[in-house]
C-alpha cells in the first residue's frame, strides 16, 4: 500500500523551514513545491492514517490529544520561522497529484491570505469572572439595586420580606448585564489594536476546568508592531479590574487558525 | 523586560489547542474524510456533551441555516447513540 500525505500548512515558496519529526513519530516532515506555494507535509502509512484506521484512532482520546498537540507544535515551529496557513488536523491526501490539484484550485486565495498574514499575530483573549465577588460589588454599587433597596426600606415589614427575596434576583439580572457590558467594552477597546477579530462562544466550566466562569472568548489578528501596546493595554485592565472579580487572560502568539477563510463551497468537513 | 515576554508561551490549555486544530484551521478538502464529529467526541471526553448541546441550541437561535443545523444534530446524535 502506498503512503499518504499529511498536510500541516501552506507557506510561501522557496523557504527552508526547520526539520521536525512527522506525525507518525518516525519520518521527518518536508516541504513539497506546489507552484507558487509550498505545502509542509509528512508521509504517513495507510495502516495508521488510512480512512478506517484514522476514524478508529480519533475516537481514542489519548491518541487524538497527542496527535492534535503534535499538529499544533509543528505549526508553532513553522510559524516561528515564516508565515503559515494552518490546516485543520487530519488533512490528508492519497497522492501528490490530488494535493497539487486541490491546492491549485485555491492557489490565488492562499497567496492572498499569506500576504494578509505577513507580520501579523493571532492572540486569544478570555475574560473570567468571580460571580461572588461581582455580586458583592453590585449589591453595593449598582444604582438599580440601590434604588430598589431604598424603596424596600419604606415598606411594611411583611412586604419587606417578600421584596428582599426579589432583590437577589435583581442582583443576578444586573450581574448578567454587567458581564455583557463590561466584556463588550473591553472587546471594543482591544479591537482598536487589531486588524480583525472574532468573538467565540464562552466555554462552560466543564470545558475549562476552572472555578471562575468564562464571560468572554475572542481572538484578534494584530499587526506585530501593535502587539506590545495591545498587551500593555490588557495588563493595565488586569490590574484595574482584578479586585472587582474580573480576570483577563491573553495567550499567544498562535498560528492564524481563525483568520484564513476559504469559500465554504469548496468543502469544509 | 517587555510586556510581550510576560505573556508569550504561557501555559495554554489543551482545550484551546484542540479547539484551534480540530475546529478551526483552514479546511481544504483532503482525500480522506474523517468525521472528527470529532470535536463532539473530544468534548465528550472532557465531559462536556452539555456544551455541545448548548452550542447547538445557541447557534440555532442565532439563525443557523437548517443545513448546518442538521449537520450538527447528526454529529450530536452520533455521539449520543
Amino acid at each position: 500500500m502506498s503512503d499518504l500525505i499529511y498536510v500541516y500548512g501552506i507557506i510561501n515558496e522557496n523557504q527552508t523551514p526547520p526539520v521536525f519529526k512527522g506525525i507518525d513519530g518516525e519520518r521527518d516532515a518536508h516541504t513539497i513545491s506546489l507552484g507558487k506555494v509550498d505545502a509542509v507535509v509528512c508521509d504517513v502509512s495507510q495502516q495508521e492514517f488510512g480512512e478506517e484506521a484514522l476514524q478508529q484512532k480519533v475516537e481514542q482520546a489519548d491518541w487524538l490529544h497527542e496527535k492534535a498537540f503534535h499538529h499544533h507544535e509543528a505549526l508553532m515551529k513553522l510559524y516561528e520561522y515564516c508565515t503559515v496557513i494552518p490546516m485543520k488536523f487530519g488533512t490528508i491526501y492519497k497522492s501528490f497529484e490530488n494535493l497539487e490539484r486541490t491546492i491549485a484550485k485555491h492557489c490565488d486565495q492562499l497567496i492572498e491570505s499569506l500576504e494578509v498574514l505577513v507580520d501579523k499575530e493571532e492572540w486569544n483573549f478570555k475574560i473570567y469572572c468571580n460571580n461572588e465577588k461581582l455580586r458583592e460589588g453590585i449589591a453595593i454599587h449598582n444604582p438599580t439595586v440601590e434604588s430598589k433597596k431604598e424603596e424596600i426600606a419604606g415598606l411594611s415589614p411583611g412586604r419587606q420580606y417578600l421584596e428582599k427575596r426579589k432583590l437577589s434576583q435583581l442582583v443576578n439580572q444586573e450581574l448578567e448585564k454587567e458581564k455583557e457590558s463590561f466584556s463588550t467594552l473591553v472587546h471594543d477597546s482591544l479591537q482598536a489594536f487589531s486588524v480583525s477579530s472574532e468573538v467565540k462562544k464562552n466555554w462552560n466550566k466543564d470545558v475549562t476546568g476552572r472555578n471562575e466562569e468564562m464571560s468572554w472568548n475572542s481572538v484578534y489578528l494584530i499587526q506585530k508592531n501593535q502587539v506590545e501596546s495591545y498587551l500593555d493595554h490588557i495588563k493595565e485592565l488586569q490590574k484595574k479590574w482584578e479586585d472587582s472579580g474580573w480576570m483577563l487572560e491573553a495567550t499567544g502568539p498562535w498560528p492564524a487558525y481563525h483568520f484564513v477563510a476559504l469559500p465554504k463551497s469548496e468543502g469544509t468537513r | 523586560m517587555n510586556t510581550r515576554t510576560e505573556f508569550e508561551n504561557k501555559d495554554v490549555a489543551l482545550i484551546d489547542i484542540l479547539d484551534a486544530v480540530l475546529d478551526k484551521g483552514v479546511a481544504i478538502k483532503g482525500d480522506l474524510i474523517i468525521s472528527i464529529a470529532g470535536i463532539d467526541l473530544v468534548y465528550l471526553d472532557l465531559r462536556v456533551l452539555v456544551s455541545s448541546v448548548e452550542s447547538l441550541m445557541h447557534s440555532s437561535r442565532d439563525g443557523l441555516t437548517s443545513e448546518q443545523f442538521d449537520e450538527e444534530k447528526e454529529e450530536l446524535n452520533r455521539v449520543i447513540s
